[in-house]
C-alpha cells in the first residue's frame, strides 16, 4: 500500500529476542545510583558532621574529667552512644526515596515492577556492604587510637559488638543493620505507592495499635523483665541477627505490595 | 498489516467510575494513531492498561501477542511518555537521557543530542527548576529517541510553544519515515496533528465512539448553512450530527455528501462547508454536555488544553 | 490541506498541477513519499496513497530501487482529464452564482470574453 522503505527494526509484530533479564535489573540498579552525591556523598557528609560534633563533646568530657577512674567511667558511658543513629535514619530515608522517586521513573522507562524491586534490592545490598566495610574500618581505627585520642566511642558502641568484637562480627552487624533500615524504609514506601495516603494512615495506625497493644500485654503480664532478659541473653550480635528476620519480611512484603502498584502523576 | 495491540472487552472500574468500558481495540503495526477524547474520557487509563502500568478489571490485552503486565519482552519494546511523568528531585535532564538507553534497545543517542539542541533543553539544570515546556521536552526527546516499536505520547506538549510543537511534529514525521513504528498520540490539539494521523480513535466516557481511517473520516461530514427553511428541507430524512439556529438562519452538520448532493445544496441556496477533524470529534463527544452549552462545545474543548 | 477532502486526493492533485505546469517534466523523478510527507507535514502513508493513486492512473510509474517517475504522455492525459472536469468544477458553479446575482447568460459570456482579452 505504501512505497516507503520497509521497517528497519520490527519486521514482525511478534517478539524476536527476549531482552536479557539481568541486564534490565542492572539498568534499574544503575538508575538508582544515577545521582552519586545523594547515595555516596551526603551520607558521609552526615557522618562527618556527627563525628565532628562528637569529637568536640569527647574533648570537653576529656578536659573536664581529669581523674583516671572517672575517665574510665565516662568511657563506659560512651559505649551506649547513639551518635551514628542519624546515619542509619538517613539510610531509612534513602530506602523511602528509592521507592517514592524512582518507582514512577523506572516504570516510565518501561521497567517491570519485578526488575525494579530486584535492581533496587541489589543496590541496598551493595550499599549496606559498602557502608558496613566503612564502619568496620572506622571501628578498627577507633579501637587502635583508643577512641580518637579522647576515649570517644562511636563505632565500637555496645549495639555493634562493643570494644572487643572481631572485625567480621562488626562487618556482619553493621551490614545487617543497614539492610534493615533500607528494606524497612522501602517497604513502608511501597504502601504509599500502592494505596497512597489512606494506606499510610492505615499502616501507621495499625503499627501504633500493635506497639501499644504489645506494650500493654507485656505490662499486664509483668513480662518486661523477661523482655529485658531476652535482650541481655541474646546479646547485641544476636539482636541484630534476629533483625534479619524483619528485614527479610520487609523485602518480601515490599515486593508483593509493589507488584500491584501503579505509578500516578 | 499485523496487529501490535489487541484488546477485547477491556474494562477498568475505579470506585464509582468506569474509566474504560468494554473496549475492543486493534492497533496495527507501523501506523500513527490519534487517540482523541475529552479530559477524563479514559485515554490515559487505556494507555496505562496497554502498557501494563494499570491492571485490567476484565477483558484481555495482547501486546506483541503477549500480556504486557510485568512482561519485560513486551515492555522493552514500548515507550510510554506521559505528561505527568515524575522525576527524582535531584535529577537533571542529563540524568534522564543517560539512563534511558539502558532500557530502550533501539535508543539513538545522536538523535537525542540533536533533539536536545532543537528544543534548547538545558541539560545541567535540575528538573524541578525547568519550565513546564522544558519538562515536556524531556519526555518528547525520550519518546522519539527511544524508537520503541510501540510509542505512546500522552499529551506530551504541555507548556511547549507553537514552535516547539512544530519541531516535535516534524521530527516525529521524519524519524517515523525512516524508522517506521507504531505511534499512539493522545492529544487535545486535534487540528494541529490531524494531518499526521493515519488512524483516529475517539474515546468518550470510557467507550470507543470512532475507530476509523483518518482519510475516510476526513470529509465524512459537512456543514450546511442558510435559511432555516432551506436547511430543514435539505436535512429532512438525513442524520444530523449537530445543528444551531440564529433567528431565521440555521446551520447543520450532516454526514458525507456526494458531488450531486453538494450541487443540490448549492442550488437550494445553501453554503456547504467542511468539518474539521476537531469539530467532528467535538460534535461526536459533546453529547454528554447539556444542550444549552453545546454551541460552546468547541471553545470549552479548547480551554481544556490549558487546564 | 483543506478539511473537506481526503489529503491523498489533494496530494495527487498537487503533483498533477506540477506536471501540468511543467515543473515536473515527463520522465523526470518525483520526490519520494517521505519528502512529500515532510514537506506537507502529513502522514507518509497518506502521501504514499496519493502517489499510488497516480501510479494506478498511469501518470507516474515506479522504477524498482530508484523511485517514482512521470510517465511519457502523462501531461496530455492530465490535460484531457482536467478538461472533462472543467465543466462541472468551474463552469457550473459560475453559472449558478451568476444566476443568483441576476447576471444574464449573454452578460456572462461578455464578461468572460472581456476577461479573456485582457
Amino acid at each position: 500500500m505504501t512505497s516507503y522503505s520497509p521497517p528497519a527494526t520490527a519486521t514482525a509484530a511478534g517478539i524476536a529476542d527476549a531482552p536479557h533479564r539481568s541486564h534490565r535489573i542492572l539498568a534499574v540498579s544503575r538508575l538508582q545510583l544515577s545521582n552519586r552525591m545523594s547515595v555516596f556523598g551526603v551520607p558521609w557528609m552526615i557522618l562527618g558532621f556527627i563525628f565532628l560534633v562528637n569529637l568536640v563533646i569527647w574533648w570537653i568530657i576529656y578536659q573536664s574529667v581529669a581523674d583516671p577512674a572517672d575517665r574510665t567511667d565516662a568511657l563506659e558511658g560512651l559505649q551506649y552512644s547513639g551518635a551514628s543513629f542519624y546515619f542509619f535514619v538517613y539510610m531509612l530515608v534513602l530506602g523511602v526515596l528509592s521507592m517514592a522517586q524512582y518507582f514512577p521513573l523506572a516504570l516510565g522507562l518501561s521497567a517491570t515492577r519485578r526488575e525494579f524491586w530486584f535492581g533496587t534490592s541489589l543496590v541496598f545490598v551493595l550499599l549496606s556492604v559498602l557502608y558496613g566495610v566503612g564502619f568496620t574500618v572506622l571501628a578498627t581505627i577507633e579501637r587502635a587510637t583508643e577512641g580518637w585520642g579522647f576515649g570517644g566511642r562511636m563505632f565500637t558502641v555496645v549495639y555493634f559488638g562493643g570494644w572487643d568484637a572481631p572485625w567480621y562480627t562488626r562487618l556482619l552487624l553493621f551490614t545487617s543493620a543497614f539492610l534493615f533500615f533500607f528494606f524497612v524504609g522501602a517497604a513502608i514506601a511501597t504502601i504509599y505507592q500502592r494505596w497512597r495516603v489512606n494506606g499510610m494512615l492505615a499502616f501507621f495506625a495499625t503499627l501504633g495499635v500493635v506497639l501499644v497493644g504489645a506494650a500493654v500485654l507485656i505490662t499486664l503480664g509483668s513480662g518486661w523483665p523477661a523482655v529485658g532478659a531476652w535482650f541481655a541473653s541474646t546479646g547485641a550480635a544476636g539482636v541484630v541477627a534476629w533483625g534479619l528476620i524483619p528485614t527479610a519480611v520487609a523485602a518480601v512484603v515490599g515486593y508483593l505490595v509493589l507488584r500491584r502498584a501503579t505509578p500516578r502523576g | 498489516m499485523t496487529a501490535v495491540v489487541e484488546a477485547r472487552g477491556l474494562t477498568k472500574r475505579y470506585k464509582n467510575v468506569t474509566a474504560v468500558d468494554h473496549v475492543d481495540l486493534t492497533i496495527e503495526e507501523n501506523t500513527i494513531y490519534g487517540l482523541l477524547g475529552r479530559n477524563g474520557a479514559g485515554k490515559t487509563t487505556l494507555m496505562q492498561l496497554l502498557t501494563g502500568q494499570e491492571f485490567a478489571g476484565s477483558g484481555s490485552i495482547r501486546v506483541f501477542g503477549e500480556d504486557p503486565v510485568e512482561n519485560a519482552r513486551v515492555l522493552s519494546r514500548i515507550s510510554f511518555i506521559k505528561e505527568s511523568q515524575k522525576y527524582p528531585e535531584d535529577f537533571t535532564a542529563r540524568h534522564v537521557l543517560r539512563s534511558a538507553p539502558w532500557f530502550f534497545p533501539e535508543w539513538d543517542a545522536e538523535f537525542a543530542d540533536r533533539l536536545v539542541a532543537d528544543f534548547r533543553l538545558p541539560l545541567k539544570t535540575r528538573i524541578k527548576k525547568l519550565s513546564r515546556g522544558q519538562l515536556s521536552a524531556i519526555g518528547v526527546i525520550t519518546g522519539l529517541a527511544s524508537r520503541a516499536p510501540l510509542t505512546f505520547f500522552d499529551e506530551p506538549y504541555l507548556g511547549l510553544d507553537a514552535v516547539a510543537r512544530q519541531i516535535f511534529y516534524d521530527r516525529l514525521l521524519e524519524d517515523y519515515a525512516e524508522h517506521p513504528r507504531t505511534v499512539v498520540l493522545s492529544t487535545h490539539l486535534i487540528d494541529e496533528v490531524g494531518d499526521l494521523l493515519e488512524h483516529v480513535i475517539v474515546i468518550d466516557d470510557g467507550a470507543i465512539v470512532i475507530d476509523q481511517d483518518a482519510e475516510s473520516l476526513r470529509g465524512s461530514a459537512s456543514t450546511i448553512a442558510g435559511t432555516a427553511a432551506a436547511v430543514d428541507a435539505f436535512t429532512a430524512g438525513r442524520e444530523v450530527l449537530h445543528s444551531e439556529r440564529l433567528g431565521g438562519l440555521a446551520t447543520a452538520t450532516v454526514g458525507r455528501l456526494s458531488a450531486a448532493e453538494r450541487a443540490e445544496a448549492s442550488a437550494a441556496g445553501l453554503e456547504v462547508g467542511p468539518v474539521s477533524l476537531q469539530q467532528l470529534v467535538v460534535r461526536t463527544t459533546a453529547g454528554s454536555v447539556p444542550a444549552a452549552t453545546s454551541a460552546d462545545a468547541s471553545t470549552s474543548f479548547d480551554k481544556e488544553q490549558s487546564a | 490541506m483543506d478539511d473537506s477532502r481526503p489529503i491523498f486526493v489533494q496530494i495527487a492533485e498537487l503533483i498533477e498541477n506540477d506536471i501540468l505546469a511543467g515543473t515536473l517534466p515527463e520522465e523526470s523523478q518525483v520526490p519520494s513519499t517521505n519528502e512529500f510527507a515532510a514537506f506537507h507535514r502529513i502522514n507518509p502513508a497518506t502521501a504514499g496513497k496519493g502517489v499510488n493513486l497516480l501510479v494506478d492512473e498511469g501518470i507516474l510509474y515506479k522504477r524498482r530501487g530508484i523511485g517514482m517517475f512521470v510517465a511519457t504522455g502523462a501531461r496530455e492525459r492530465l490535460v484531457s482529464k482536467r478538461r472533462e472536469q472543467f465543466q462541472t468544477q468551474y463552469v457550473r458553479p459560475l453559472v449558478t452564482e451568476a444566476a443568483k446575482l441576476g447576471i444574464s447568460g449573454a452578460a456572462l459570456v461578455d464578461m468572460i470574453r472581456e476577461e479573456n482579452d485582457a
